[in-house]
């Protein structure tokens, strides 16, 4: 077997076992399974409220700010927690690449956001009697966003402290503004021209659109565009966030 | 082939120099003990030997893998035990083995073999499926052992195996340390024990501030320092200013008064041993109990890592003969 072929194969075992490790750590809780059911039904509150859309339209936005919110926040909590408690140090020890432990933590992240990006669709299809009109661009969107944005939160993570609270306020700083940008409160085009610039940079503004393509048909992007732009985006966390947690040994 | 060498290994950590160019081989099968202060610089030695750290300059081979160039290769051959025991509280102890040994590559069915013989070892079988946060704080440290034997490595890291442990799980995890020697496991070992040390390492090296003090066999590191040889008595009666009188006797470099026993340190035991004598008699003094003892590896660490009063000379000496 070559040599690199072996070192994939584990790095990808190394991965998995990473993230089942962590699914079965924080993702499989009650506490966190019944909060992540309940954010999407309270984001609905929020934005249909005092609006006059149909509520059947909301749903693509919602599932990309629950995928987003899904996806990014357990691994912010969970490589903080631990450093202190000294169990990354058993990662760091094992003969498992950086990007495999990236990879791992990503992923466990993923698969949760997905699994809660299902849950919501299927509640939202009932609720709101709506239908899906491409299959294969949702799983898509579904399956690309979240492990986008868990990547991003385990960069994020990368930052050398054990207090949780700094990575989050960081991370915050960040995906709070996405929100705004993206296309999901405010629709493009009704933004200003930087603002739409701006919105251009945000992978949530192509997780949005290739979820409404796959709702309802429309979109600025197109599909393949969009996931491009995701995978592109992706692997760029990936990249970034390997090099940033190599770096944090030094 | 050495199982570990080290040349010239420093790190840096801004303008604190924690390990400065330390050089040193421990041979295949060896017990090598890595003794010294608190922040003398032995955690961060076993970070850059196991991979967990980078290194500011120097290298470090495990069995000729360079941890640096070849690290995963280098890393596949250790087991570490940290200091701290860090399980995953959340997991069974059976999912712990069970991750670690995925970390390391294993089949399914080594995974489960080696897990249930390591837990059987540390007499954690019969609760093999209660999450680790019930533990006691040995059965922790013992769980922590199995994890680092998991891929039942050619090279055994322990960073303080036995610190703060109950009797039973330190007798535990000294016999385990002890049947891996035997079987040809390299242990390099950090301790503030220092009899452990002395009872279990076939060599020790000290570090102090970052540079390695003396590295040699523990009786060895005992000899060189002829002047902490001493003479141990005990009279039948107490009396004011025995101290002092025993501090005038010939060949006597100190006197120390231990319980109800006086130490008398000096270079050449026999001659204090003829003088003690005759001043008990001298004194109508009855000695019930006279020992002659050699230096502890415990007063040689002192001398060398300067934690206590002593001799430049004497590290000196040390050195140019040790190191």
């Amino acid at each position: 077997m070559p040599g690199w072929f072996e070192q994939i194969s584990c790095d990808l075992g190394a991965a998995w076992a990473i993230a089942r490790k962590d699914m079965k750590i924080y993702y499989i809780k009650p506490s966190i399974l019944v909060s992540s059911l309940l954010f999407p039904f309270v984001m609905f509150l929020a934005f249909a409220i005092g609006r006059n859309a149909p509520a059947g339209t909301l749903l693509p936005g919602l599932l990309a700010i629950t995928l987003l919110f899904s996806a990014s926040s357990i691994e912010p909590v969970s490589i903080p927690i631990e450093r202190r408690t000294k169990t990354f140090d058993r990662l760091l020890a094992a003969p498992v690449s950086v990007r495999a432990i990236v990879l791992g933590a990503s992923l466990s992240g993923a698969v949760f956001a997905s699994a809660i990006g299902i849950a919501t669709t299927a509640i939202g299809l009932v609720a709101f009697r709506t239908g899906i009109i491409h299959i294969v661009a949702l799983l898509a969107g579904l399956a690309l966003t979240s492990l986008c944005f868990s990547t991003m939160g385990t960069l994020f993570a990368a930052y050398r402290t054990e207090n949780v609270g700094e990575v989050m306020s960081l991370l915050n700083l960040v995906r709070l503004p996405l929100l705004f940008i993206s296309g999901v409160f405010i629709p493009l085009a009704s933004m200003p021209a930087w603002g739409q610039t701006i919105a251009l940079l945000s992978p949530l503004t192509y997780a949005h659109d290739l979820i409404l393509f796959a709702f309802d048909g429309t979109t600025l992007f197109g599909p393949v565009a969009d996931t491009a732009v995701l995978v592109l985006a992706t692997v760029l966390f990936q990249a970034v966030g390997a090099l940033l947690y190599r770096r944090s040994r030094e | 082939m050495d199982a570990i060498e080290v040349i010239d290994l420093t790190k840096r950590f801004g303008d604190n120099i924690a390990v400065n160019g330390i050089r040193f081989r421990v041979r295949e099968g060896e017990t090598f003990g890595f003794l010294g202060p608190n922040g003398a610089g032995k955690t961060t030695t076993i970070r850059m030997l196991t991979g967990m750290t980078g290194i500011t300059s120097g290298r470090a081979l495990i069995h000729g893998h360079d941890i640096v160039r070849d690290t995963l290769a280098a890393k596949r051959l250790m087991g570490i035990v940290s200091e701290t025991s860090n399980v995953y509280d959340e997991l069974s102890a059976w999912d712990n083995l069970v991750f670690t040994g995925r970390l390391y590559h294993l089949g399914k069915a080594e995974i489960r073999r080696n897990a249930r013989d390591l837990l059987e070892t540390f007499g954690l079988y019969g609760r093999r499926h209660e999450p680790a946060e019930g533990f006691s704080k040995g059965m922790k440290r013992r769980l922590t052992l199995a994890m680092g034997l998991v891929n039942s490595p050619g090279v055994l890291f322990l960073d303080e195996p036995t610190s703060g442990l109950d009797v039973q799980s330190r007798r535990l995890i000294r016999d385990v340390v002890q049947d891996l020697a035997r079987e040809n496991v390299t242990i390099f070992l950090t301790t503030h024990d220092i009899e452990e040390a002395n009872v279990t390492c076939d060599r020790v090296a000290i570090i102090n501030q970052g540079t390695i003090a003396a590295i040699d066999a523990p009786e060895k590191l005992k000899q060189t320092f002829e002047s902490l040889q001493s003479v141990e008595v005990s009279f039948d009666s107490a009396r004011p200013g025995l101290l002092e009188a025993l501090r005038t006797l010939p060949q006597v470099n100190a006197v120390q008064k231990e319980g109800d026993k006086f130490r008398l340190y000096t270079a050449d035991p026999p001659e204090v041993l003829g003088s003690l004598c005759a001043f008990a008699k001298e004194q109508n003094l009855r000695p019930i109990s006279i020992t002659t003892r050699g230096p502890s590896l415990e007063e040689v660490f002192i001398r060398l890592t300067g934690l206590s009063v002593g001799t430049k000379k004497e590290a000196g000496e040390a050195d140019a003969g040790l190191v």
